[in-house]
C-alpha cells in the first residue's frame, strides 16, 4: 500500500497561521476605522455649522491622560511577550495584569468623560450647543467603537493570561494578542488628534 | 526592552507636539495637515517597532500597508461630494 505524505507549502510571509490571521483581522479593522473617520470628515466638511465642543480642561487634558495610559499599556504588553519568550512565566503574567489594569483605567476615564457629556445634554443625535447634531453622532460612534475594542482586548488578554498560566497557551498566543492590543493603540493615534484636538475650542 | 522604551518616549513626545500644535491655534487646514503628519509618524513607529513589521519579511509588511492604503485611497472620492454640499449651503439664500 502506497504511503501518503502531506505536503505543506511554506508560508510566503514566514509567519504562523495564527499571526497571519490576526494581521488579516487588523487590515480589515483598519479599513473599518478608516471608513468611520472618513465619514466623520465628510460630515464635518459638509456642515458649516459644525461646533467645536471641547475645552482644554477637562476634555483634552483627560484625552492626554488616556493617550499616555494606552501608549504605556503597549509597552507593558511588549514586556509580557518578551518575558514569555524567555520563559519567565510569572513576570509575563504580571505584565499582562498591568496591561489589563491600564486598559481598564483607559475605559474608566473614557466612560467618565461620556457620562459628563451626557450630563451636559449630549446625545447621539442631540447637540446642546445648537450646531449640527452630527457632532455627537460621530463622537459617540467613533469613540464607542474604539472603546468596544479596548474592552474586548482586556477580556481577551484575561482569557489568554489564564490559559497561559494553566499551560494551555504558549508565548505565541501572547504575541498575537499583543498585536491586537498595539492595533487598538494605533487607532487611538488617529482618534485623539482627529476627534479631540480638531474639535478643541 | 531599551529600544521599546525609546520608541515609547518618542511616541509621548509626538503626542506633546500634537497638543502644542493645537494650542497654537493655526488655521484648520494647517492644523489638520500637521496632526495627520504627526499621527502617521506615530503609527509608523508603532507598526515598525511595537508590531514588529520591521523584523518581518518585506512581503508581509507591504501586503499589510498596501491593503490599507488602497482602501484609504478609494475612500477619498467622498471629498468631492462633501465640498459640493459645503458650497451648495454657503451659496443658499
Amino acid at each position: 500500500m502506497a504511503e501518503v505524505t502531506a505536503v505543506h507549502e511554506p508560508s510566503p510571509f514566514g509567519i504562523t497561521s495564527r499571526k497571519l490571521g490576526i494581521w488579516m483581522f487588523i487590515v480589515a479593522d483598519a479599513a473599518t476605522f478608516a471608513a468611520m473617520l472618513f465619514a466623520y470628515g465628510y460630515m464635518r466638511v459638509a456642515n458649516p455649522d459644525w461646533t467645536r465642543p471641547f475645552a482644554f480642561w477637562p476634555t483634552i487634558a483627560n484625552g492626554i491622560v488616556m493617550t499616555v495610559v494606552l501608549l504605556t499599556s503597549s509597552l507593558t504588553i511588549i514586556a509580557a511577550v518578551l518575558a514569555a519568550q524567555t520563559g519567565r512565566k510569572t513576570t509575563a503574567l504580571r505584565w499582562l495584569g498591568a496591561t489589563m489594569l491600564l486598559g481598564t483605567l483607559f475605559a474608566a476615564l473614557h466612560l467618565r468623560e461620556w457620562i459628563a457629556m451626557l450630563g451636559d445634554g449630549w446625545r447621539l443625535f442631540r447637540n446642546p450647543l445648537g450646531g449640527t447634531p452630527l457632532v455627537g453622532a460621530t463622537f459617540f460612534s467613533v469613540t464607542g467603537l474604539h472603546l468596544l475594542h479596548v474592552v474586548a482586548g482586556v477580556i481577551v488578554i484575561a482569557v489568554i493570561a489564564l490559559g497561559y498560566r494553566r499551560g494551555r497557551f504558549e508565548p505565541g498566543h501572547l504575541e498575537t494578542v499583543g498585536l491586537y492590543w498595539h492595533f487598538v493603540d494605533l487607532v487611538w493615534m488617529f482618534v485623539f488628534p482627529l476627534i479631540y484636538l480638531m474639535n478643541m475650542r | 526592552m531599551k529600544r521599546y522604551i525609546i520608541v515609547w518616549l518618542g511616541l509621548l513626545v509626538i503626542v506633546a507636539l500634537e497638543v502644542a500644535v493645537t494650542l497654537s491655534h493655526p488655521p484648520a487646514g494647517w492644523l489638520l495637515a500637521g496632526l495627520l503628519v504627526l499621527a502617521l509618524i506615530e503609527a509608523g513607529l508603532a507598526l515598525l517597532y511595537f508590531m514588529h513589521l520591521k523584523y518581518e519579511r518585506r512581503s508581509l509588511m507591504w501586503s499589510v500597508i498596501l491593503a490599507v492604503m488602497i482602501a484609504v485611497i478609494l475612500m477619498d472620492h467622498f471629498w468631492l461630494d462633501a465640498f459640493r454640499l459645503l458650497h451648495q449651503r454657503l451659496s443658499a439664500p
